[in-house]
């Protein structure tokens, strides 16, 4: 038995008392709760505003970045507007970059560049600094996107980093990392795939998944969602033989 | 303070070509340029990989106040932003594919003329 983790008194480790349930949080987070509270105490805001905030942007998801591919793929004078103002164009997908603030938010601005591949460039995004995601059209970014396994390799070993995520390319193809560190938002506007003629924009829509407006993935068809294989350990540690 | 950047970003959105705090831009696209190395206070979005590295002007994007400024809600100058692309092999000598390339974005301060 080990005692220096305390399991318990019976020999078995089920009579143990339960670990102190204390979440640990980053001074970054200690500082967002203190700057929220003092803006909530000097009435910047309530603390239902924050609420319902939180919510908002919680429920966006990628839905919007997968109508405006699927839309530019069909509609070539919407493409030619898109790529000309791409904050605008959002307008006509329903998608307002400036809500519910007025001026979208402080870690969105309100300027986006798409980034359109082609045969011969593909494009991926990351924020090696930090988590800056076109948030109004994909919604909160997935967890690996703010790790910093993902934006340190990414930007330096970016065809290694595509491998783990299933994307192998040719040396040929120009791989384009976008750093996002300043105001604009990038989104990957992928090569619409063949077989996918006289597809409707909703069934394109469907396949246009958050991955592939990353960049570490490509649209397919049959492919509309995300999922990462789950590989299993070959020898799993087994902890109660471990403590033995 | 009242922040310039949100009144700025208010009069800009769906008008990329209206810049009311607009500047003269120094670089155009495809000028060649090399990231500064400066010194700096608590904060920059000026990464480490990209100081010291020659690219390429591949757009301008807008003009705002500078990070270092913003941040402490100084109301500093206004400056021309860009997209910079380098080539990989530019940045880590040891890369292995000719054809890679990296972009970011930076203020005009952040950049020289190479």
């Amino acid at each position: 038995m080990n005692k220096a983790h305390n399991y318990g008194t019976d020999g078995h480790g089920h009579d143990h008392k339960a670990a102190p349930m204390v979440e640990e949080i980053t001074d970054f987070e200690v500082l967002e709760i203190a700057v929220r509270e003092l803006s909530i105490e000097h009435g910047l805001f309530t603390a239902e505003d924050h609420r319902r905030f939180t919510e908002f942007a919680e429920s966006i998801g990628p839905a919007g970045g997968s109508r405006l591919v699927a839309k530019i793929w069909t509609d070539p004078a919407f493409k030619a507007r898109a790529m000309e103002d791409p904050v605008k164009a959002c307008l006509e997908i329903g998608i307002d970059w400036s809500k519910p603030t007025g001026f979208g938010t402080p870690s969105d601005y309100t300027h986006l560049t798409i980034l359109e591949d082609t045969p011969m460039l593909h494009h991926v995004i990351c924020c090696s600094l930090c988590s800056c995601y076109p948030r109004p059209l994909l919604g909160m970014s997935p967890e690996w996107y703010r790790t910093t396994n993902y934006r340190r390799r990414l930007v330096r070993w970016p065809r290694q980093v595509l491998a783990e995520f299933g994307l192998i390319l040719p040396p040929e193809v120009e791989i384009r990392v976008e750093d996002s560190n300043q105001k604009c938002r990038f989104i990957v506007l992928p090569l619409r795939p063949s077989g996918t003629e006289n597809w409707t924009e909703e069934k394109l829509a469907e396949i246009v998944t958050r991955d592939c407006m990353i960049g570490v993935a490509l649209p397919e068809p049959g492919r509309t969602a995300d999922v990462h294989p789950v590989v299993k350990a070959r020898r799993p540690v087994h902890h109660e033989e471990a403590a033995r | 303070m009242k922040s310039r950047t949100l009144e700025k970003t208010q009069n800009n959105i769906g008008v990329h070509e209206e810049h009311p705090l607009g500047v003269q831009p120094r670089f155009k696209v495809g000028d060649r340029v090399q990231v500064r190395d400066m010194p700096y206070l608590f904060y920059t979005r000026s990464q480490m990989w990209a100081r010291g590295v020659v690219g390429t002007i591949a757009a301008l994007t807008y003009s705002d106040l500078v990070p270092e400024d913003e941040a402490f809600n100084v109301d500093g100058r206004v400056e021309q932003y860009y997209i910079v692309r380098f080539r990989q092999k530019d940045v880590w000598p040891e890369y292995p594919f000719d054809n890679d390339s990296v972009q970011t974005e930076s203020p005009e301060r952040w950049l020289e003329a190479a």
